[in-house]
């Protein structure tokens, strides 16, 4: 039974832009998420063979995610790969995935849309994470 | 709690969440802590993982173009700041009043899910001044009907303050509190249900990391029990929305009632005779 407020489709949806928000925000978290379970994956894949287990043992403690994303990345550029620095990364590339999609947000609204109305709303949104983020 | 454990669990959390609408933390959170794990411990990890299956999901939603993008951000204002006061509150609570809390979130999802089990959905006659100041109309192309259904956002200045109380629980209980998002945008803001849960889906992402964050800084967040998790709750999550198409919404919300009913009850019970976990 047709719904009320429905109207007539014209028979295709709409065009997928490559500059459009739905797009941009649609694409952003697909790459987080896949991201982050492929570096996970590795991570216990490479623990296996490492050391015949998958359970890790240690914790983050006493710093930020600014902190705990810095310091992970300091250590894979002095080039001591780990298993663990893998897991980090992944929980790390994780929490940024929906920090990424509010700052590409406040970017459309601005740039494209010029619609300053959500671009303060998203800025907003953008400032409390960033604050957030940097609880310790 | 071995790794293998801990993922099993996961799949099943992130299974039942997916084919249930209503994410892994509500099926995960009682589970860990029938296994032995402390309360605060598994809403912290509870609520990295829901980060993985909100995102998830909501990359295919809002690509499909059915969730609402400014409703999503706009109801954000609130429930990260509530996300952000109900972590802290977890952080001085006591354990037995969490699990009590627990419980009658559950029970109240029970019912927001009861009474929705038949409602047909009646777009709003008259959008107020404030709504449409904020561009809260929006339309969709439904598949399923194959129409464009068009709506309008109502009540937003009602809708923010409540977003806010449901930012708060989510924050507080380590759960994506989909169930009383997607009931205010129902009832409060007039939004049709498919819209209702997949802008639902776009706010718990970045709700769950606001809470995250304060996990994190209370360094309550264990890489090693979280990873596991995430993983776990991914692949449950694809699996239960690959076997949604087969099955019929009455089927699985019947499941689903019943489980909520179950672990609302058994977490009450936990949080006054014992603090188990």
């Amino acid at each position: 039974m047709r719904e009320k407020g429905s109207t007539d489709h014209p028979g295709k949806e709409k065009r997928n832009d490559p500059l459009d928000m739905e797009c941009l925000v649609g694409y952003i978290l697909l790459t987080g998420v896949l991201l982050s379970v492929a570096l996970l994956s590795i991570s216990f894949a490479w623990r296996w063979v490492r050391v015949g287990r998958f359970r890790f043992e240690h914790s983050i403690v006493g710093m930020n995610f600014f902190e705990f994303i810095s310091s992970t990345f300091r250590k894979m550029a002095s080039r001591s790969f780990r298993p663990r620095l893998f897991l980090n990364m992944g929980i790390g590339v994780l929490m940024l995935t929906p920090f990424v999609r509010v700052l590409a947000s406040v970017v459309y609204f601005a740039v494209v849309e010029h619609n300053w109305k959500y671009t303060l709303f998203t800025a907003f949104v953008l400032s409390v994470l960033t604050y957030s983020l940097f609880l310790r | 709690m071995s790794f293998h454990v801990l993922f099993l669990v996961s799949i099943v959390a992130g299974f039942v969440g997916a084919i249930s609408g209503m994410g892994g933390g509500v099926v995960l959170i009682p589970v860990l802590t029938f296994l032995g794990l402390d309360i605060k411990h598994a809403i912290a990890v509870s609520i990295v993982s829901v980060i993985a299956t909100s995102s998830g999901s909501a990359s295919a939603y809002v690509r499909d173009r059915i969730t609402n993008l400014k409703v999503g951000m706009f109801l954000e204002m609130f429930t990260i700041v509530g996300a952000l006061a109900g972590a802290a509150i977890t952080l001085i609570s006591g354990r037995r009043i969490l699990f009590i809390l627990f419980g009658i979130v559950l029970l109240s999802s029970w019912v927001a899910l009861f009474r929705q089990r038949n409602e047909g959905w009646q777009p709003a006659a008259y959008q107020d001044v404030f709504s449409r100041w904020l561009e809260l109309q929006g339309s969709y192309y439904d598949r399923s009907v194959q129409q464009t259904i068009a709506y309008r956002g109502v009540r937003a200045y009602l809708g923010g303050p409540l977003m806010f109380g449901a930012g708060l629980i989510a924050g507080l209980l380590g759960i994506g509190a989909g169930a009383l998002k997607v009931l205010i945008h129902d009832l409060v803001m007039g939004l049709p249900p498919k819209v209702s849960t997949t802008t639902s889906n776009l706010i718990i992402g970045v709700t769950a990391l606001a809470g995250t964050s304060v996990y994190l800084a209370a360094g309550m967040i264990d890489p090693g029990l979280a990873a596991p998790i995430i993983l776990g709750v991914v692949f449950g999550a694809f699996m239960g929305t690959r076997l949604l198409v087969r099955l019929t919404n009455q089927t699985v919300r019947h499941i689903f009632l019943g489980v909520l009913l179950v672990l609302g009850f058994e977490m009450i019970i936990r949080g006054f005779w014992r603090v188990g976990g």
